[in-house]
């Protein structure tokens, strides 16, 4: 089994890093997430916490050696559940490869929550778990490793293009607090 | 706005989209978890179902439903194999 771990430090504050999440995709950096389906949604009457549960459609090129073990087909599903508690500021997913989940299994979690220094900023921690199946007894190693560098360029790009989804999102986000202050200042003059 | 793995329904989701993130900022994360949406998100679900079906990804998801039940797998959905111990609340 492989396991990777990173974090990182956003500086934007938790409400707009979660809302920008939900439009991650597409980036220009990460061209292999295909699709993103939400097939269910629920909130807690009691915790207010909000459960999403997403099916993405990944299609990315991988080397001959791991075609001839995976198969031909380069599209892969993934599931992942998410759990958002507004009151605690915490946005945590987790994610289970649905496609070829004998062979390989690739389970992910990542955390998004208020920085515990700044509360201007958003902490993210990532952790993934990578391991062959026993059907992949002679390659498994070599596979692992694979999934291991293909997920740390992943995990990379995916926060690159991440930053510019933020940015992207900040600027539309104060637009249209402009427009409606600009709004309630008109009214104001039109009811004096 | 990402598309849909049903070409079909990505006018449908993107509507849903819509919706969902609006609520999403302007509702939920200030407090008011009232669901909304929820007709959008009918149609759209169905249309995806389709697709699913089709491609066999149904089989694959309720296999990881049982197998790796994550926390918090409340979906709101009656049809779900319900893979938590929690009372449902009517």
């Amino acid at each position: 089994m492989k396991i990777f771990e990173t974090g990182h430090d956003y500086s934007y504050e938790w409400s707009l890093v979660s809302a920008a999440h939900w439009c991650k995709y597409p980036n220009e950096k990460a061209t292999h997430v295909k699709c993103v389906d939400v097939l269910n949604q629920h909130v807690d009457p009691e915790t207010g916490v909000l459960t999403m549960e997403r099916l993405f459609t990944v299609k990315q090129n991988v080397p001959t050696f791991i075609l001839k073990i995976l198969g031909s087909d380069t599209t892969h599903y993934v599931r992942e559940v998410s759990t958002i508690d507004p009151r605690t500021k915490t946005l945590t997913m987790r994610s289970l490869n649905l496609t070829m989940s004998n062979l390989l299994t690739v389970e992910e979690t990542i955390q998004y929550k208020v920085h515990p220094d700044d509360s201007t900023k958003t902490q993210f921690t990532q952790q993934a778990a990578i391991s062959a199946g026993s059907s992949v007894v002679r390659w498994g190693n070599l596979l692992e490793d694979f999934t291991l560098k293909r997920f740390q360029q992943n995990a990379a790009t995916g926060r690159e293009g991440f930053h510019k989804v933020l940015e992207r999102f900040v600027v539309m986000a104060e637009a249209g607090h402009q427009q409606q202050q600009k709004a309630v200042r008109s009214d104001g003059q039109n009811n004096n | 706005m990402s598309s849909s793995v049903g070409a079909d329904c990505t006018e449908l989701k993107q509507k849903y989209d819509n919706c969902f993130n609006k609520w999403y900022s302007e509702k939920f994360l200030k407090g008011d978890t009232t669901p909304e949406c929820e007709d959008l998100f009918k149609d759209y679900r169905a249309c995806v179902m389709v697709t699913l079906k089709e491609k066999g990804i149904d089989k694959l998801l309720d296999e990881s439903r049982k197998e790796a039940p994550f926390p918090s797998t409340s979906f709101g959905d009656n049809n779900n194999n319900d893979n938590n111990n929690q009372p449902k609340k009517s």
